[in-house]
Order: C-alpha cells, then structure tokens, then sequence
C-alpha cells in the first residue's frame, strides 16, 4: 500500500440484521430457533463503498438521513466491522461520532478531562501534560470543576472537542459537530481543524450544513441509500446535492418538520 | 492482548470508579465492607453453634470461619459475574461511539472486585484472632489462591457478558443457575454430609468447589493446598480464561450491533 493512503476502503457493505420477531430474550431465541422460524430483515446500510483517501485530504461526506454517512464514519473508526469488504486504515484516529460520547455526568469536567482521554486510548501521563491546555481552549474557566450534569450542551460540546483534539491525530473524524457550540467557538475549531489539516492530519467530515463542508473540505462525497452516489470536488458534489435536495423542508434545518419514519 | 495493555490506564480509573460508586451510595461506606464479615459471623455463630453442633472436619470445629470463607468467596464470585454481565450494558453509549477494547469492562468489573475480597480479609483475619483460630505461614499463600480465583472468575465474566448483550433475560436465567451453583457448593455445609448423598459426585466435581478448597485452605485449616489439587485448580482457571477470552473475541465484534 502506497505510503501515503490514509483510508482505503474497498467494497465495504454493512447489514444490520434487524429480526422481524422481537427475539430479546434467549427463550423466545430457542423457541423461534427450534420452529425454525428466525426471519431477519436485512437493512444494507452500506453497499460496496469503494473509497481511497490521501494523506492529507479534507473529506465532506453529506447524504440524507439515513443515507449510511455515520455508519461509514463508524467502520472507518473501526468501531463497527463490516460485513463485507476490507477496510485498510492507517494511523491513529480521533474519532469525534458524538461529543462527549464516554462523559460521565456525576464527575466534575475535570475528571470527566482524564476519563475521556483515557477512552480515546491516550495514557495517563500524556493525558497530565495537555490538561492544562485542554480546559483553557474549552474556555470552560471555572465550570471544569463543577460536576457536568450542570453543563449546557454547548458546554459539553467544547469540552469535548477540546478533549478529542488535544493530540493531532492521523486521521480526524467529525460527525456533525461542527453546528453546535456559538459562533466564536465553532471558529476556533475550525481553525483548529485547518491546522491539523497543515500539519498533515486527514480530515472527514459529515455535516448537514454543506456551508461547512464548502469551507473545510476540498472533496465531498454523497452517500445516498448506503451507495457512492458521487465523489468530487466539493463545491461540485455539494452543488449537485442541492440539487437534487435542496428544495426539501426540513432537512437542512435539522430535519425538524421531517416525519419521522 | 497488546491493545488491553495500552488501555491499563483506563483500565485502572474504571476500577477506581467503581470502588468510588460502590462506597458513595451506602451511607456508612467504606465501613460496610469491614463490618459486614463481622455481623455475618455473628449471626452464623448464634445460629448454627446453638442449633446443631458437629464436627465439621477432624480437629477443627470453628464453623463461622468455615461458613465465612465460603460466603466470601462466593460473594466475589457471583457479583463479579453479575457485574461483568451488566458492565457490558452499563457502558453501552462508549461501545457505540468510540473503538475501545470491549474486554477492559468485565476486566475492570472483576479487579474492583478482588479488591473488595482482599479488603474483607481484613475482618476475617480479626475473627480468626478472636475465635483463637490458628494462623499459620498457609496464610501468606492467599495471593495465589486469590489470582486463581480471579482468572476463573474472569474467565467466567468473558464468556457471559456478551450473551448478556445479546439476551436480555440472561441475566436472570444467570442469577437462578448461580443459586444452584451455590447449592453445590460446600459453602455452608461440609463435605462429610454428602458422604452418602447421590449429590456427591455434582458436589465434588463442581470446578467452583475445587477453586474455594485452594481458598479455604490457608484460611481454615492453616495449610497450603496440595500440590495435585493446585495443579488441577491452575488447568481450571487457565481453561476457563482461555475459552472466556476465546469466546468473546469470537463476539465481540457484533457487540455494537446489539447494544
């Protein structure tokens, strides 16, 4: 593999196996098994993916709802295994699926600092040399002390992007993150993201707001159903995608008049 | 193997705070864990010695540090099982979003609780002095017996704790197979009442008894434990280590799919 692929992906499909009976219980499990009446229905969340990323690279990922963009997120960060296809990834991942994914809401933020840290893989003493700078680019001041169920959600959101992006990573994986938090703190993080992307880091991003996408990334690609549907330049990719959906209500506005199916 | 290594840090601030949870919610804390051995003893003294005496083994007859060896590790090994089974459940939104190794839970769940068993043998050893029990050198051989306690019990949590995952009534179906496990035990009975009881062989095959004899030994009758039961206890807990980690390897990649 050439040195400077960052993620290569090749026909990666992914099934969730949702059973048709409700079958939680290892007796009900025993019973349908015995009838030999275990149906699944099978939702193909992704299908055949083929995708090479450069070192390097700033990655948009948009699509609908649904479309399969937080999955792809999930297997490149190598939490879910595909069903099929080989996922080859190097480097080290800051994986950002959900702010604060991991946060304990009884410890305070300092300590909730430590164990968030310690979840993304990093070791105690590296985590003692950065906390001063991970409270200070929170901006969280006093409030790191003070137990986070008393946080706001923007709140939580800075401490825990600070934490993620403490170390530059290999590769930087930034699920929708980017809308929460005011304005003058998503600005720090994108400036934070511009300079991993200068020290070489690989950026993916998923965003419902394709402003975003257009600033940060230089390609984009479309997932629509679990399939590629386009991959590009990113102003072309997201012109095309606005295209198609961009009348849609809702959707752009974070889905709110949207029924939920 | 490597990778768990690599998360020991966390590993370690699991454990710490499950020993916070553990000694925040009751009121007296730390206390309990020190009391509790002490009342149960109590209770098994005022019980069993005024209700029927008997001689449990020849020479000894001290039925409370008998019965509280049993119950102590029993205790450790019943709700670290139980724990690991929950641990999985308990840490369900971090298996979804971050590519954490799923063995640190169960592991975490069963060192928090060798830790508790070692804090408790700290009122054992009062009542052994008090009840004028004999201490011998055995006792230093404790940390052995304690190691191959954990690995089986470890073993046990790895195998369990993705079905718990998978099942939601495993739990349950666990609890009631732990009673019986229990049962079979010679926790608060001793061996000599089986002699002539068709429940021998299920008694004295139980691969728990065989680990809580290399227990008891030290403790109760002041000796280290014989060398063919310590090889026979050491291929138990070996093996049970290896099909739990066997069989969670095996499942574990589906775990996020479940949870």
């Amino acid at each position: 593999m050439a040195d400077d692929l960052s993620i290569r992906l090749e026909t990666i499909s992914l099934c969730y196996r949702l059973a048709k009976q409700r079958v939680p219980s290892l007796k009900e499990y025993a019973i349908h098994f015995l009838r030999g009446s275990l149906a699944y229905e099978q939702l193909w969340a992704l299908r055949d993916i083929d995708l090479t990323v450069r070192r390097g690279e700033t990655l948009g990922i948009v699509g609908r709802n649904g479309a399969g963009k937080s999955t792809l997120l999930k297997v490149i960060s190598r939490v879910l295994k595909p069903t099929r296809g080989s996922a080859q990834i190097n480097g080290r991942i800051a994986p950002i699926l959900e702010l604060g994914s991991g946060f304990d809401y009884e410890l305070t933020g300092l300590e909730n600092v430590f164990l968030n840290a310690l979840l993304l893989g990093h070791s105690k003493r590296e985590i003692q040399a950065k906390v001063d700078e991970i409270v200070d680019f929170s901006g969280l001041g006093d409030f790191i002390r003070s137990p986070l169920r008393n946080y706001s959600s923007g709140m939580q959101a800075r401490l825990g992007f600070s934490i993620a992006t403490a170390w530059v990573p290999d590769i930087l994986i930034l699920d929708e993150v980017l809308s929460v938090g005011d304005v003058t703190f998503t600005n720090r993080c994108e400036e934070r993201i511009r300079s991993f992307h200068d020290s070489g880091a690989t950026v993916l991003i998923v965003s419902h707001a394709t402003q975003a996408i257009l600033k940060n990334c230089t390609r984009c690609i479309w997932l629509d159903d679990g399939q590629m549907k386009a991959d590009g330049a990113a102003l072309d990719v997201v012109n095309l995608y606005l295209r198609e959906h961009g009348t849609e209500p809702g959707e752009h506005a974070g889905g709110r008049i949207h029924t939920a199916s | 193997m490597r990778e768990i290594y690599r998360y020991r840090d966390l590993i370690f601030a699991l454990v710490a705070r499950e020993l916070k949870v553990r000694y925040r919610r009751s009121a007296i804390g730390f206390t309990w864990t020190m009391l509790q051995p002490l009342l149960t003893m109590l209770v098994l003294q005022v019980v069993f010695s005024s209700l029927f005496r008997m001689e449990l083994e020849e020479g000894t007859n001290n039925y409370p540090v008998y019965a509280l060896s049993g119950i102590m590790f029993w205790n450790f090994f019943s709700q670290s099982i139980v724990a690991s089974m929950n641990s999985l459940k308990g840490n369900s939104p971090i298996l979804r979003k971050l590519p954490v190794p799923k063995e640190v839970f169960p592991l975490a769940t069963v060192i928090s609780g060798v830790i508790n068993l070692v804090l408790a043998l700290v009122p054992l050893m009062l009542i052994l002095l008090f009840t004028h029990h004999p201490m011998t050198p055995a006792l230093l051989f404790l940390p052995v017996s304690i190691l191959l306690a954990a690995l089986f019990t470890l073993g046990a949590g790895l195998l369990l704790s993705p079905l718990a995952v998978f099942f939601s009534d495993v739990v349950e179906m666990i609890g009631v197979l732990l009673s019986i496990l229990m049962y079979l035990t010679p926790i608060f009975y001793p061996m000599k009442i089986l002699e002539h009881s068709p429940y021998l062989p299920l008694v004295r095959f139980n691969p728990v008894r065989s680990i809580l004899e290399v227990f008891r030994d030290p403790i109760f009758r002041g000796k280290v434990p014989p060398l063919t039961h310590l090889s026979v206890c050491f291929c138990i807990a070996l093996a049970a280590l290896l099909i739990g980690a066997w069989a969670f390897r095996r499942s574990s990649d589906r775990i996020p799919f479940y949870i």
